[in-house]
């Protein structure tokens, strides 16, 4: 079975992940600091109860943000990028590649088990809070939780693919950081710390063929604002991202390899 | 049978230069400048089934350029490559599955995981199943003598202990060629004695083809069988370790006056041992740097 050793890396991950549980609660801090710091903004610019922004209410834009930064927090998609760069531009790359795996699953292996831990603490903690300091969301399909999570792993597992295809230029350039800055601060400022709807309406539907939709937006909006029809069109889009995601990581990792230079030989 | 075959093998890097000083890096953003490195050029040897070779030169000699090519890791310019049978640069990873790598000065064991855990893990990536997994920990950890320690996280071992078991991590799949870049660095007199006699020991009972480098004489005195000499990127000597021995000193004598006058009295004494293999090798490297 080929994918028993990813099965394998996966869990050798989170039994080390296991041991160092208690770390991710430090991590709780910021979140909740970044979570407050929301709820005291968007509680100033909703003046009347059951006003709507940009077509949501209070507790939908609030809950948005809490489940977007959940996505950030929870899956710490750049310890992919950095553990890719410094890999290849380290030479531990070396090492990786001559044992019969392939490198760009083994790392995706590696990070899905660190992010199976965090991230349901962070959900834990986003469901703490939000309850207790905005209310539940109106009308939410507990039914519907497997499909929002569905969106939820599939958004961030394109988002460490497509960190990953950035990562993967160091073979030809020295540090790809700038451009995981780029694409970093685009996903935080368009799609998580505001939904897309907030901008102007001309550029919506350019926001909407970005990654923003697969990684951040499409899963948030889902679950402030559950519908079937909105779940298929994301799981669709999703699968397509994923597929011509993989695709560009394997054509890049493949041509890049032939590329590498092993300092010390 | 020919474990490892090397023809006319080269490979060039280019690395970039770059002025002394702030006006250097600043230049070198308008202006940058590469130099071609011919790190090997046009090696060729092989290396019959169960041979024990010695691959060694001073550093930068193209040692470990010429070892990632032979695993597949770093695409060669020329020439041709086949280990057992297979050519790393197209089938990387079905060699992967034939061959294990031990580097001394790289841990390829997860330090926060007990060897045990590391053995299981590496067992599923080369595709064993769980009970031939079992069965051969089992019996490497008994002729490595790791009993003691198994369970213990790598973190907290004992250097030799590490070693031994990036040595049972790097054989779980019975490889059929083993690459060991500096075994036995910065272990104290025994554990290198103990390293040593585990892999004549893995040599003699499973038949495993070693290429060995090392800057520890005694590692290629006491496993090898036979040398390969390399300096800026070409060999500059292939030969058994007893013919260099025995030989080396009488035919360069006049160019190693002292070494050669050591040899014949030696000769004279009956006991050709007395010429030490380091000398010579250093010898062969100080030549080598004044041509």
């Amino acid at each position: 079975m080929p994918w028993r050793k990813y099965m394998v890396i996966y869990r050798s991950v989170l039994l080390e992940n296991l041991q160092y549980a208690a770390n991710i609660v430090v991590g709780f801090f910021s979140y909740a600091v970044f979570i407050y710091t929301f709820i005291m903004l968007w509680g100033y610019m909703y003046q009347t109860p059951g006003e709507l922004i940009a077509g949501y209410t209070k507790e939908q834009m609030i809950w948005y943000v809490m489940m977007t930064e959940m996505i950030w927090f929870g899956s710490s998609a750049s310890s992919v990028a950095r553990e890719v760069s410094t890999d290849i531009r380290g030479g531990n790359i070396a090492y990786l590649m001559n044992k019969p795996y392939h490198y760009t699953l083994y790392v995706l292996a590696k990070y899905t088990g660190g992010w199976s831990i965090r991230l349901p603490m962070y959900a834990m903690l986003a469901v703490v809070i939000g309850t207790a300091l905005v209310g539940p969301l109106p009308r939410f399909p507990l039914a519907a939780v497997p499909a929002m999570a569905l969106c939820v792993v599939l958004g961030l597992t394109i988002n460490a693919v497509l960190k990953m295809c950035i990562s993967l230029f160091s073979f030809w350039i020295e540090d790809a950081t700038p451009f995981q800055w780029l694409y970093d601060k685009l996903l935080l400022i368009v799609g998580t710390m505001f939904p897309v709807e907030i901008f102007p309406k001309a550029i919506q539907p350019l926001f909407k063929l970005t990654p923003i939709y697969t990684v951040c937006y499409g899963p948030a909006k889902l679950i402030v604002d559950f519908s079937p029809e909105k779940c298929v069109e994301i799981l669709a889009v999703q699968a397509v991202y994923l597929l011509a995601g993989c695709g560009l990581m394997f054509l890049i990792y493949g041509k890049g390899v032939k590329k590498l230079y092993v300092n010390g030989g | 049978m020919q474990a490892i075959r090397v023809e006319n093998l080269s490979k060039t890097f280019r690395v970039k230069r770059k002025e002394k000083g702030m006006r250097g890096s600043v230049r070198a953003i308008f202006h940058p400048q590469t130099e071609e490195i011919q790190a090997v050029n046009g090696v060729s040897f092989s290396v019959e089934e169960g041979e024990m070779l010695a691959f060694i030169g001073p550093n930068g000699a193209g040692k470990s350029t010429t070892i990632k090519m032979l695993t597949g890791i770093l695409y060669p310019d020329g020439g041709r490559v086949e280990v057992l049978g297979v050519d790393p640069t197209k089938r990387r990873r079905q060699l992967a599955y034939q061959i294990g790598t031990v580097f001394g000065q790289k841990e390829q064991l997860w330090t926060h995981l007990t060897p045990y855990d590391n053995f299981r893990f590496f067992g599923a990536v080369y595709d064993l199943t769980e009970r031939e997994t079992e069965a051969r920990i089992e019996e490497l950890s008994e002729r490595f003598a790791l009993r003691e320690f198994i369970d213990i996280p790598v973190r907290n071992l004992s250097l030799g202990q590490r070693i031994r078991c990036e040595m049972v991590a790097a054989l779980i799949h019975k490889p059929k060629v083993l690459f060991l870049d500096e075994p036995t660095i910065g272990l104290d007199l025994v554990v290198k004695e103990n390293v040593r006699e585990l892999i004549r020991q893995m040599n003699r009972e499973e038949h495993t083809t070693i290429f060995l480098t090392s800057h520890d004489v005694g590692d290629i005195e006491k496993l090898c069988t036979r040398i390969i000499i390399v300096n800026d990127g070409q060999i500059v000597l292939d030969d058994s370790v007893e013919h260099l021995k025995s030989h080396y000193p009488n035919e360069h004598a006049p160019d190693t006056a002292v070494h050669g006058r050591e040899h014949e009295a030696a000769a004279e004494s009956g006991d050709i041992s007395d010429v030490s293999l380091e000398d010579i090798i250093v010898e062969i490297y100080k030549s080598q740097g004044e041509t």
